[in-house]
């Protein structure tokens, strides 16, 4: 006998943040209708939607330049973040002196150094990923090291029973043991990654070829060109989610076998 | 009581290689391990270990007995060199203590809980040792084979620890000690976090590892009934400050199995530890009382 569909778990999860959705959006443009509200204040789904078609070309591109920013601040954020993990591990002096200085780059508010990183830095698009980077950062840093020095003080032993190298202990233990956290700050990170792009091109306010949704959502508040300005969000939206969507997957791939955070529980 | 233990060197040349049949329990064999007036001092003035004399023989099977906090665990891992003493001596083949990792002086230790590597399968797990000592090729694979084999977990070289039973998980860890064929397995209450019917078929298994593989066994417990039960020798520790106060062999034929449980030879020996931790104990209390 075939379960009936509500009792199918996949299909409640999915099915009932889509109801929630579905009926927000719908209240959403009946309230836009009944209350005549101009489209200049607070526009319908459907003009957003009318929006994200007929100026796709623009928003795609736009959407592109974010992107390309977003994903080479992650990058940038991951190889320097584990190498700055790597180095703290090595001894617990590297870690105390430079660690707070790794704070004092998450506690500083990056709209109030993208000014200086966009004078001192002459391109733009870099002048914008160095301020991602800084904001995506520390998550990597903090959750990596955690990981690293997170060893079974056993397995440690035991390591050093056989006199292993510091190079074997690291590849053979460490590592695989830090995965989980590793992954844990990509999680984090790969969002801050956008915001950094997105408020650094606020700040910045760069238009022209190079321009990105942030600079697209300023021209078009100037404009009073609103259902555009909710479709850059909707992209930026989208995009965030995607990126964590991806994160999880990897995460899950990487630690499905062994890993209490990927396991599928059972009931 | 502790000076029975202390055995003068023999002048006899060490050759950790040749291992020359030694009767499971025997007495005589030559010294695997001299711990020799070892203290042990924690910067806090904590006296984990006060004069411990120790001479392990080969082929031996000792249990280190006592209650929490007698330094038991602290003596084996001096043995297993990973801490450092604050005076005395440890030989190992009748050579000063600095010989950890060199061919034929082998020893293995067998941690409390399973300590597999969560990411890695049974058969990467049990590898290990070969792996940090760079041995592979085809009498690599058979190596593990045999130790996969020896605590039955042949078949099971593709599972992840976590889908192994705690028991089973301790089999690997077994497994992982004794595949570097070592001369001296030291293990840290090795069953304590299992249910007593695994326990006592591991003890057994164990047990029937060690006779025929002739082995020599440093086995940490705080269970009277287990230390007896597996024992030669049974050596009993007192706390505050940690030391050794009895040393008692246990005269009984192996193999033993559950007839010598319920003897009235298993009993008695029970009762003579049992007591000799009573003096112990008693011994300790008005020290505590100072500290």
């Amino acid at each position: 006998m075939k379960e009936p569909l509500i009792q199918n778990e996949t299909f409640v999860k999915i099915a009932a943040p889509m109801v929630v959705g579905v009926f927000f959006l719908l209240f959403w443009q009946i309230a836009v209708v009944a209350f005549e509200m101009p489209k200049y204040i607070l526009p319908g789904p459907i003009e957003i939607m009318k929006s994200l078609v007929t100026d796709w070309s623009t928003l795609l591109n736009a959407l592109m330049m974010t992107l390309k920013i977003t994903l080479l601040a992650f990058v940038i954020a991951v190889v320097l973040g584990v190498a700055a993990s790597l180095l703290f591990i090595q001894s617990k002096w590297i870690e105390l002196s430079l660690f707070p200085y790794a704070v004092l780059l998450q506690v500083t508010p990056v709209v109030a150094i993208a000014p200086l990183i966009i004078i001192w830095v002459d391109d733009t698009t870099w002048a914008l990923t160095v301020c991602a980077v800084i904001i995506a950062i520390f998550p990597i840093i903090s959750n990596t090291t955690l990981g690293l020095r997170s060893v079974d003080p056993n397995l440690l032993s035991m390591f050093r029973m056989y006199r292993t190298s510091r190079w074997q202990e690291l590849v053979r233990l460490r590592i695989p043991g830090a995965l989980p956290y590793f992954f844990g700050g990509l999680r984090i990170s790969c969002g801050l990654a956008l915001i950094g792009a997105v408020v650094a091109e606020f700040v910045a306010g760069t238009g022209g070829s190079k321009a990105g949704l942030a600079y697209l959502i300023l021209q078009s508040g100037y404009n009073l060109q609103i259902p555009r300005m909710f479709a850059a969000l909707v992209l930026i939206t989208l995009t965030g989610i995607a990126l964590f969507a991806l994160m999880v997957w990897l995460s899950d791939r990487a630690l499905r076998n062994w890993h209490e955070s990927a396991l599928e529980v059972e009931h | 009581m502790t000076s029975s233990s202390v055995t003068p060197l023999k002048p006899s040349t060490p050759d950790p290689t040749a291992e020359p049949t030694v009767q499971a329990g025997s007495t005589n064999g030559r010294p695997v391990l001299q711990v020799e007036g070892v203290n042990k001092i924690y910067a806090n003035g904590t006296v984990a270990l006060k004069g411990a004399d120790l001479t392990v023989r080969q082929g031996e099977f000792v249990s280190l007995l006592g209650p929490s906090g007698c330094g038991k665990s602290t003596l084996l891992r001096i043995m297993a060199g990973l801490g450092d003493v604050t005076s005395g001596s440890i030989k190992f083949w009748e050579q000063e203590y600095n010989v950890v990792g060199d061919k034929g002086r082998k020893m293995a230790f067998v941690f409390q809980n399973a300590t597999l590597m969560p990411w890695a399968r049974v058969r990467k797990n049990v590898r290990l040792p070969l792996d940090l000592e760079h041995q592979s090729g085809p009498e690599t694979e058979q190596k593990i084979d045999k130790a996969l084999e020896m605590v039955g977990l042949s078949g099971f070289d593709n599972s992840f620890p976590r889908e192994l039973s705690g028991g089973m998980q301790m089999r690997a860890s077994i497994a992982r000690a004794m595949v570097t064929e070592p001369n001296l397995l030291l293990m840290d209450e090795p069953f304590g976090a299992l249910d007593e019917m695994t326990r006592n078929k591991l003890n057994d298994d164990v047990l029937k590892l060690w006779q025929k593989n002739g082995w020599t066994i440093v086995f940490v417990t705080h269970s009277v009934y287990e230390a007896v039960y597996l024992s030669s020798r049974v050596v009993v520790m007192a706390a505050r400050p940690g030391r050794i106060v009895d040393d008692i062999k246990i005269d009984q034929p192996f193999p033993r199995n559950a007839d010598f449980r319920v003897s009235t030879e298993f009993a008695g020996y029970c009762r003579q530890v049992s007591q000799a931790l009573e003096r112990a104990s008693a011994m300790g209390a008005p020290q505590e009382k100072k500290a």
